[in-house]
């Protein structure tokens, strides 16, 4: 089975027609054993030749060219005046008949000058979208040749392509205004060949710095490099395009030294660029840096002191291997791969009975793998292939089991089974195209729901290999009820015995879900593989007379992508899908994770969009992009391999500071380009940053406050979440990378400054500014009666504890109750969030009711030596805790001048604090 | 530069993502430009929008389709009485609305086919028949999006909340939810917007250039990084909203005389529609106002005599006068809808009775702008159980709402996947609404 699979995926580059690396410019391939035909252009220019223009060939792009099965001509859904063509050409059969529909007129083959076809593009007057060619043009002279001859239709299956080679291969520019021409073959896999740039559709990734005419006529615009590209039949093929930045490209390029293959294989590229690369950062920025991208989680203070400190060569290598082993790492990592594998508890609520389970032991199930190291290919075999049961688990045991999970402190058995099956069994994702889109997403990296309506315009994939591959789908599910028979006697007596009478649906789940929260058993969905041979077996036993019959039905068959061998339906087809994964032919699976990594630590991918690996986008450094996954494959699928290979090299390792070459360099990675933390590391962040000293240690070792160990989720309502939302935590619902948003904005600046939420951090009693008031004897604070505190303390927890209830409560209601009680219990809520403010604001009151009261008319108050002393430990301590750094003299000198004019030093503290969770450094990865 | 492909072949810049990724083209900052650069648009009639939402689906045929030749079954118990608009008449139970109808138009035989109250509010909220891929951005969204306010002032408050977020849109144009209503004769604060805690404006301040000071290490790349320069913008329009006299005092309707405050009844809605007076006087762009409790499957009649209509009565007679009293009537559209009307024959299920989900008839009411009041458009058959004549489609009002905030109803947008998405697939503008 692995050599067959292997075999068909060697073959899969014939059929995806890749653009052969020719010499700049050189001319078509010499070993070619006859030359290419020319083009339509010149074979129809006067219309006298006697060859007979082949449908697929031919007609259907000349159509494109012409732009008729645009998605505002006849390409769209709904036609255009009653005619529609497949949008972007790959549809023979519909286009054919759509043309020689009868009484149309558009193809009339007994009266080939009076077909619409010629008669409408020809005339403006006639054609609502204009005029197109024209009349005795070569195009026209196709067309009638074309219908003259009969209008031959298509074959039954579309011919092969195999491939389109397009001249020059790569193309460089030296100044604004240069113009180069493309020319383009065709190679039929029947050994044919023509010139067919008059029939490709031409398209820039980026016209600032490339256009493209459509004759293929390429024109540079500014410095830099993209790709233009090139689409003809189903091949679509990218050509760099590149012009210098600078005066040093190419030999003038000094010599940069290189520590890694990573760094070499950027630094090449940016030789032809011309963008030299900054410098390397410095330890403190490494440090930060890195702790924010592999662990989510701001170094403390011990730690960046300890990491100066440190002066052994190899330290940041050593620190790599330490975060490893943190907390943090296991967590982040798992809140990614819940990006990518869609972990939703909103698309598993009927899956579940009881809520905020779902999405726990989904996330608890990676963060396990993550932490002991499973290679990257295991962890997708448990999810591809999940099974409910355990081996040998029967149904009831299954469900006992998972009753346990989904109890407060189940979640770590959970993550000790085998597989997660909840995969399969999300809401979304309950069609077998939706699972097919869900799958490429997830372990592809591609977006292949283009192709379920229409050949896919930026990938090979056209609308037959989509739906021959969601097929493969079909026989998975997740049913309320099992399917074998054991399984369902088991679930009805389960249900008898815990006499829920005939409720069903959602009551039935509600109620499921108390009973499961009292101790009680419940059942649970089972997932499903309905294999041919499962159902040709169950149509016997339910007809035992039409044996012959059900013998006799064809077994259905579905495809992998790119792949022409039929998979049988007979089996579990999802062994074929994790093999195809796992081979190191796949050009997708191990490429769409380097790239995914690679995005987590620079914000873009080598690839981007990062979950959209198709042709027509190719990474921004192809030998890269192939180093790292080659090494990620040798190394085992290794996690923390590619993880060290990224942030042990100089690249990673860039300053944020630029030069003159590289200033405006987004995706050639010849600097570090900061951008916005995560949602989840924002809220961590500001959390860590205002914690005493002790609190923060607390919530380093124990993640169960924090939002990277899956704490919040967005579709709950509850304190917490409001700034998760803000920040763009993704929503994982929509099979796209972009359901997080790094994007910035004004409400987060608001929320930052001004919110409740922060301002409560910056002034709690358990803070950062509190345990210095204390420890320092602060200006502003008194500590309070300890008594008093602690009844303060007794009044919060249980208005907490009253507000959870409530939230609680709202969670619950169905939407006909929700609609009915909602509102007042959001009111209640409000009124307990009102009360615990005014308790935050008793307990400061307490804290500063000393504070001098400043002048506002008086001088400025300076800071005396003796407070100078006593404080400055104090802004360095603020400075450690939120930037990872050691304040400059210049930001001592301000920090100390305002805690001097602050009513209090107390409150001076805050706002030096404050102030640094608003800095830019602070928001910023940098 | 990143370009994003889309699915249908066009190429669209990765505006909505831009800035925080560093990518180039119209990112952040350049959005920024845009919004400052957005003109008020000269040719729209109103600049503003008022969205009053009625969550729960009010019954039709008991407030301003009336149908008192009904059968007993039908009709119910209520009356209707005259308006100030000859041959016009609502329920007995809004004699402040029939006071002023002169200012506002009655839509009747508005019909669509979504019983759901989350599936019937996207539908009412957004004019795009819901699709299960996709969720439409709400008409504030769309409107933040095509018309930022300024600088110190949201562009978009709900009061406390709306059904409606800003869809495939993105965050950036969700609305600000005050997640409270404000309270007659009490002072009235909104999360991250009113000084947290006690902090003076004063000691803000000087926080503010405490800040400035300290926030120098990335200055350097300002001149070429859009996140950097876009970080600074929304840096300052967050210092200016939360210490701008502009902003607080748009919140703070304890300003407003107590003869003007009054005049919208001393209930939270009532107090709500005057807020939303404030802010669109103080430049917010579209305020949503939320009145819930509608379902009335039981007790029909009792809940909406005795709580419901006087509530809704007072507060949108309020708003409609305290428009017009401002001199803003014509320059703000204002539009009241619940997600569906209710079953005309009244249902046994309680005492008295009460209407179930019914969306193949209602009622909405539309004001100012170029909005005509004084006129009933549509109208529904003998026993308000559909459209008379031809429907009005909720895809319509939208395009009508849009019309008459001068924004194009068949604008394209793209989504985060590159699905190109015409605003409005299938509405037209309502005739005779306009003029």
């Amino acid at each position: 089975m692995k050599r067959m699979l292997m075999a068909l995926v060697i073959a899969m580059p014939v059929s995806i027609a890749r653009a052969e690396p020719t010499k700049l410019g050189a001319p078509p391939v010499a070993a070619d054993p006859a030359p290419p035909l020319a083009e339509l252009k010149t074979r129809f220019a006067d219309g006298k030749t006697e060859e007979i223009p082949d449908f697929q060939r031919h007609v259907v792009p000349l159509l494109g060219r012409l732009g008729c099965n645009s998605r505002s001509c006849h390409g769209s859904f709904q036609g255009r005046g009653g005619f529609q063509l497949s949008l972007f050409g790959y549809d023979f059969k519909a286009d054919y008949a759509a043309l020689l529909e009868e009484d149309s007129a558009r193809v009339e083959v007994d009266d080939v000058l009076e077909s619409l076809i010629l008669v409408k593009p020809t005339d403006a007057e006639m054609h609502e979208g204009g005029k197109r060619y024209d009349q005795g043009g070569w195009e026209y002279h196709v067309l009638r040749s074309w219908i003259a001859a009969g209008a031959p239709a298509t074959a039954d299956e579309p011919q092969k392509l195999a491939r389109l080679e397009v001249f020059p291969a790569e193309l460089r520019f030296g100044a604004a205004g240069e113009r180069e021409p493309l020319r383009a073959v065709a190679r039929w896999e029947d050994g044919t060949s023509e010139d067919v740039t008059g029939l490709c559709r031409f398209t820039t990734n980026d016209e600032a710095i490339a256009t493209i005419d459509a004759e293929g006529l390429v024109t540079a615009g500014d410095a830099g490099d993209t790709h233009v590209v090139v689409s003809y039949d189903n091949a679509v093929i990218p050509v760099p395009v590149l012009r210098p930045v600078s005066e040093l490209a190419g030999e003038r390029y000094p010599q940069v030294a290189t520590s890694t293959e990573v760094d070499a294989l950027v630094i090449a590229k940016l030789s032809k660029l011309g963008i030299l690369p900054s410098g390397i950062c410095s330890d403190a920025d490494f440090l930060r840096r890195v702790s924010l991208d592999l662990t989510g989680t701001l170094p403390s203070p011990e730690q960046v002191q300890t990491f100066l400190a440190d002066d052994s060569a190899d330290k940041r290598a050593k620190l790599v291997e330490e975060l490893f082993e943190s907390p943090g790492y296991a967590a982040w990592w798992a809140t990614r791969f819940s990006d990518w594998t869609g972990n939703s508890e909103a698309q598993l609520n009927n899956v579940f009975p009881v809520r905020g389970a779902a999405s726990q032991l989904w996330f608890e199930w990676l963060e396990q793998r993550i932490a002991t190291h499973v290679p990257y290919d295991e962890i997708v075999e448990g999810i591809v292939t999940a099974e409910s049961r355990m081996p040998g688990e029967s149904y009831r045991e299954f469900c006992e089991a998972m009753s346990a999970a989904c109890r407060e402190g189940g979640e770590a058995d959970f993550a000790k089974r085998d597989s997660l099956p909840q995969f399969w069994a999300r809401i979304n994702l309950r069609m077998p195209e939706e699972k097919a889109i869900g799958f490429a997403h997830a372990f592809m990296g591609i977006r292949i729901q283009c192709a379920q309506c229409h050949k896919h315009p930026f990938d090979q994939w056209s609308k037959d290999d989509f739906d021959q591959f969601a097929k493969l789908f079909a026989p998975i599910a997740v049913p309320q009820a099992p399917r074998d028979r054991q399984a369902r006697e088991q679930r009805e007596e389960m249900l008898a015995a815990l006499d829920t009478g005939d409720l069903q649906g959602n009551q039935l789940r509600r109620r499921l879900g108390e009973l499961l929260l009292d101790g009680e058993v419940v059942p649970f969905p089972e997932l499903t593989v309905r294999t041919a041979a499962a159902r040709q077996q169950r149509n016997r036993r339910a007809n035992p007379n039409r044996r012959n019959l059900a013998g006799a039905a064809r077994v259905p068959t579905g495809k992998l992508l790119g792949v022409d061998q039929e998979i049988s339906l007979a089996e579990d087809p999802r062994e074929s899908l994790m093999e195809w994964l796992r081979d190191e032919q796949n050009p997708y699976f191990a490429p769409a994770l380097v790239n995914r990594v690679w995005a987590n630590y620079f914000g873009v991918g080598l690839v981007n969009p990062s979950d959209d690996l198709s042709l027509a986008n190719p990474p921004s450094n192809r030998p890269l992009m192939d180093y790292l996954t080659r090494g990620f494959i040798e190394s085992g699928f290794d996690l923390r391999w590619l993880h060290r290979t990224i942030v042990l090299s100089d690249t990673y390792q860039r300053s944020f500071e630029v030069n003159e070459t590289n200033a405006t360099d987004e995706r050639n990675f010849s600097r570090f380009v900061p951008r916005r933390l995560p949602a989840e590391v924002v809220h961590d962040a500001v959390l860590l940053a205002t914690a005493s000293d002790e609190e923060a240690a607390e919530l380093r070792n124990q993640l169960t406050r924090r939002a990277i160990a899956n704490t919040y989720l967005i579709n709950r309502q509850g304190p917490g979440n409001f700034a998760l939302a803000v920040f763009g935590q993704s929503i994982r619902e929509t099979s796209c990378d972009c359901d997080r948003s790094d994007d910035s904005s004004l409400l987060q600046s608001v929320f930052l400054r001004n919110d409740a939420d922060v301002h409560a951090r910056l002034t709690s009693p358990r803070g950062w500014v509190a345990q210095m008031g204390k420890e320092y004897q602060l200006s502003g604070f008194r500590q309070r009666d300890p008594q008093a505190l602690r009844a303060l303390q007794r009044q919060r927890q249980n208005l907490q504890k009253q507000l959870r209830q409530q939230y609680e409560k709202l969670r619950s209601l169905d939407p006909e109750q929700r609609q009915q009680q909602a509102p007042e219990l959001r009111a209640q809520i409000e009124r307990l969030r009102e009360r615990l403010a005014e308790i935050g604001t008793q307990g400061r009151e307490g804290m500063r009711r000393d504070g001098g009261q400043r002048d506002p008319e008086g001088p400025r108050q300076s800071v005396s030596p003796h407070d100078t002393e006593r404080l400055t430990p104090l802004v360095e301590a603020a400075y450690l805790r939120s930037l990872g750094r050691h304040p400059e003299p210049q930001e001592i000198e301000a920090s100390l001048a305002f805690i001097g004019e602050s009513a209090s030093e107390l409150e001076g503290l805050e706002g030096v604090l404050w102030s640094l969770v608003n800095t830019k450094e602070f928001i910023l990865n940098h | 530069m990143t370009v994003n492909r889309t699915c249908d072949g066009l190429r669209r810049r990765d505006l909505l993502r831009a800035g925080a990724l560093g990518v180039g083209g119209l990112s952040l900052s350049g959005y920024l430009r845009m919004a400052d650069a957005a003109q008020v648009n000269q040719a729209a009639a109103a600049q503003a929008a008022i969205f009053v939402e009625l969550p729960g689906g009010p019954s039709h045929i008991d407030t301003f389709d009336l149908k008192p030749e009904a059968p007993e079954e039908i009709r119910g118990t209520f009356q209707p009485i005259a308006t100030n608009v000859p041959g016009i008449q609502i329920s007995e139970h809004l004699p402040k609305l029939a006071g002023c109808a002169d200012k506002f138009a009655i839509l009747r035989g508005v019909s669509h086919t979504l019983a759901a109250h989350d599936l019937g509010q996207e539908y009412i909220n957004t004019g795009s028949r819901p699709l299960a891929s996709l969720e439409y951005p709400g008409y504030g969204s769309v409107l933040s999006r095509e018309r930022p306010s300024e600088a110190d002032i949201p562009s978009h408050v709900a009061i406390p909340r709306a059904s409606q977020g800003a869809g495939f849109l993105g965050i950036r144009y969700a609305p600000l939810s005050t997640n409270s209503a404000p309270r007659f004769g009490q002072p009235y604060r909104v999360r991250g917007l009113s000084l947290t805690g006690d902090l003076t404006v004063e000691q803000v301040s000087r926080r503010q250039s405490l800040l400035e000071q300290l926030d120098g290490r990335m200055a350097g790349l300002r001149r070429n990084s859009q996140l950097i320069e876009g970080l600074d913008q929304f840096g300052q329009q967050a210092h200016s909203m939360i210490t701008s006299p502009r902003a607080r005092k748009a919140f703070d309707i304890s300003e407003e005389p107590s003869s003007f405050a009054s005049q919208f009844g001393e209930t939270p809605f009532g107090q709500s529609c005057l807020l939303a007076i404030r802010l669109v006087e103080s430049g917010v762009r579209f305020v949503t106002v939320q009145l819930g409790g509608w379902d009335t499957h039981q007790d029909n009649f009792t809940r909406l005599k005795t709580q419901l209509l006087p509530t809704l009565d007072a507060g949108l007679a309020g708003l409609f006068t305290g428009l017009e009293q401002r001199g803003l009537l014509s320059s703000t559209a204002v539009m009241v809808s619940g997600e569906f009307g209710r079953t005309p024959k009244i249902n046994q299920r309680s005492a008295e009775g009460g209407r179930d989900h019914y969306p193949r008839c209602m009622c909405m009411l539309m004001a100012g702008g170029g909005v005509r009041g004084g006129q009933v458009v549509g109208a529904s058959d003998a026993t308000a159980s559909g459209p008379a004549h031809e429907a009005i489609t909720p895809d319509d009002v939208a395009a009508s709402l849009y019309h008459n905030l001068g924004i194009d109803p068949a604008t394209e947008y793209h989504t985060e996947t590159g699905r190109p998405i015409t605003l409005v697939r299938d509405g037209r503008v309502i005739e005779g609404l306009f003029g």
